[in-house]
């Protein structure tokens, strides 16, 4: 009962630390949502819709980067980002930012290879159907990003979905850092670690809510996108 | 006048298309008939640059707003039907009016705010002809346009392609399964097998007297 009442208290409560932690694990999965739709849509579209030499090789190389681990993800970001690493001068690591690239490292080859399967299947049909109306190279992609729009959101929700469950990469980079770079995820392994549990149960349901929200809104645009 | 010389399509190793020579004059219409796999589709796909052959040339066709192509089973888009033919107007300012007459000569008036997507492979058909002809065309390719359509659409695609003649005296060339259809639409016949020309001629010519045992071969299983 006491677990019951301390959980409801961090739900409808106005604990500084968990605002915290909610918006920044909503800042960074928003971004890195956001970065990796932007770079592996395009490069989806691009990679299904054409042939080319070597298009074999790159979606093996994409397919790859799908099975790489979040710790070595994080470890990659982390090197680059350490004050010897090549990007050390930026004093990126252990921030925000450096989460988000390490999740754009993990989140693009998904939406780059789901991008590239979907178009894929339509792709000549749909590139002989532009030609015998005389839009060919580049003009095609505007068509495709409007002809697959409503799958291409449940993409990005995928990747979002992604994005706000993963831990490994973002504790890696970000270091959990209170009131910095804590994320729900990270904060929820940390608060079991410590036998916080109605903290980390708390942190459990908004992610569930979180997750419920932002799918029930795209849903909702889907919709509106598929009446269109 | 589109020439195409020493015309090669080889996909892992087996000849798919080989057409030494082969002239296609303005102002005609061609039907090209073979049975599945003969290389109509080839042909075509060769003739609008989706194809590239292995080896030779086509000489005279300039790939611009002037030709337009429909394939087999045209893609309908998942915007509205208006739409699915406004995108190929999209410098004019009256083009929603243009798709709608385009539309309503394609019998599909009453379905512009349709989803593309929804529609039947014999609407996609006619859909995609109206967004070819939306524009005018001096050339066009037209691969197996009825295929997917009942008898009155059928009726009316042939009726619009007469009409499109008429007004253009463009070059048409279309691959049909129905020497029939290629009697009633076409001046003159090019009969493929396995890739290769086997006959050529009008279609009085070609169906009363076949000179190649193939052609007859071909032609005996229809009643025309």
């Amino acid at each position: 009962m006491e677990l019951i009442n301390s959980i409801f208290n961090l739900l409808f409560g106005s604990d500084p630390e968990l605002r915290r932690i909610i918006a920044v694990t909503l800042q960074m999965s928003f971004f890195s949502t956001f970065l990796s739709a932007m770079i592996g849509i395009p490069a989806g579209v691009l990679l299904g819709a054409n042939e080319f030499r070597g298009k074999t090789f790159i979606s093996r190389l994409v397919n790859t980067m799908l099975g790489l681990p979040p710790v070595v993800a994080g470890l990659i970001v982390l090197l680059l980002l350490s004050r010897s690493g090549p990007l050390g001068s930026l004093n990126l690591l252990y921030t925000i930012q450096a989460m988000v690239i390490a999740q754009v490292l993990l989140i693009t080859p998904y939406i780059t290879a789901m991008t590239s399967n979907l178009v894929g299947v339509n792709a000549s049909v749909i590139n002989e159907t532009l030609a015998g109306i005389g839009i060919r190279g580049t003009k095609r992609l505007k068509y495709f990003l409007l002809d697959f729009r409503v799958p291409f959101l449940t993409i990005i929700l995928a990747g979002f979905g992604r994005s706000i469950a993963e831990v490994g990469a973002v504790q890696m980079v970000g270091g959990n850092i209170q009131f910095k770079t804590r994320v729900m995820t990270t904060a929820i392994m940390m608060q079991t670690n410590m036998g916080r549990f109605d903290f980390a149960i708390a942190l459990g349901i908004i992610l569930l809510l979180i997750s419920f929200l932002i799918n029930s809104v795209v849903n909702r645009v889907q919709k509106v996108a598929a009446d269109d | 006048m589109i020439e195409l010389k020493d015309i090669l399509v080889k996909t892992k190793g087996r000849v798919i298309l080989d057409v030494p020579s082969l002239i296609f004059k303005n102002g005609k219409r061609y039907g090209i008939i073979g049975e599945n796999g003969s290389g109509k589709t080839t042909l075509l796909r060769v003739l609008m640059g989706t194809l590239q052959p292995s080896q030779g040339s086509i000489e005279g066709l300039k790939l611009n707003n002037n030709v337009g192509y429909l394939p087999q089973s045209p893609y309908a888009f998942s915007f509205s039907v208006i739409r699915n033919v406004s995108m190929t107007l999209e410098n004019l300012q009256n083009r929603d009016e243009v798709a709608i007459s385009a539309l309503e000569k394609v019998g599909l008036g009453s379905l512009i705010e349709a989803k593309g997507n929804n529609l039947s492979g014999g609407e996609k058909q006619r859909l995609g002809l109206a967004r070819v002809l939306a524009v005018p065309k001096e050339v066009l390719l037209l691969d197996e346009p009825t295929s997917a359509t009942d008898i009155r659409g059928m009726d009316l695609i042939e009726a619009l392609l007469q009409q499109w003649f008429e007004q253009t005296r463009g070059l048409l060339i279309f691959t049909t399964h129905a020497p029939a259809q290629a009697l009633r639409l076409a001046d003159e016949i090019i009969f493929l097998e396995k890739g290769r020309v086997v006959e050529t001629g009008t279609p009085e010519i070609l169906f009363n007297n076949p000179q190649k045992l193939e052609t007859q071969a071909f032609l005996s299983h229809w009643s025309i």
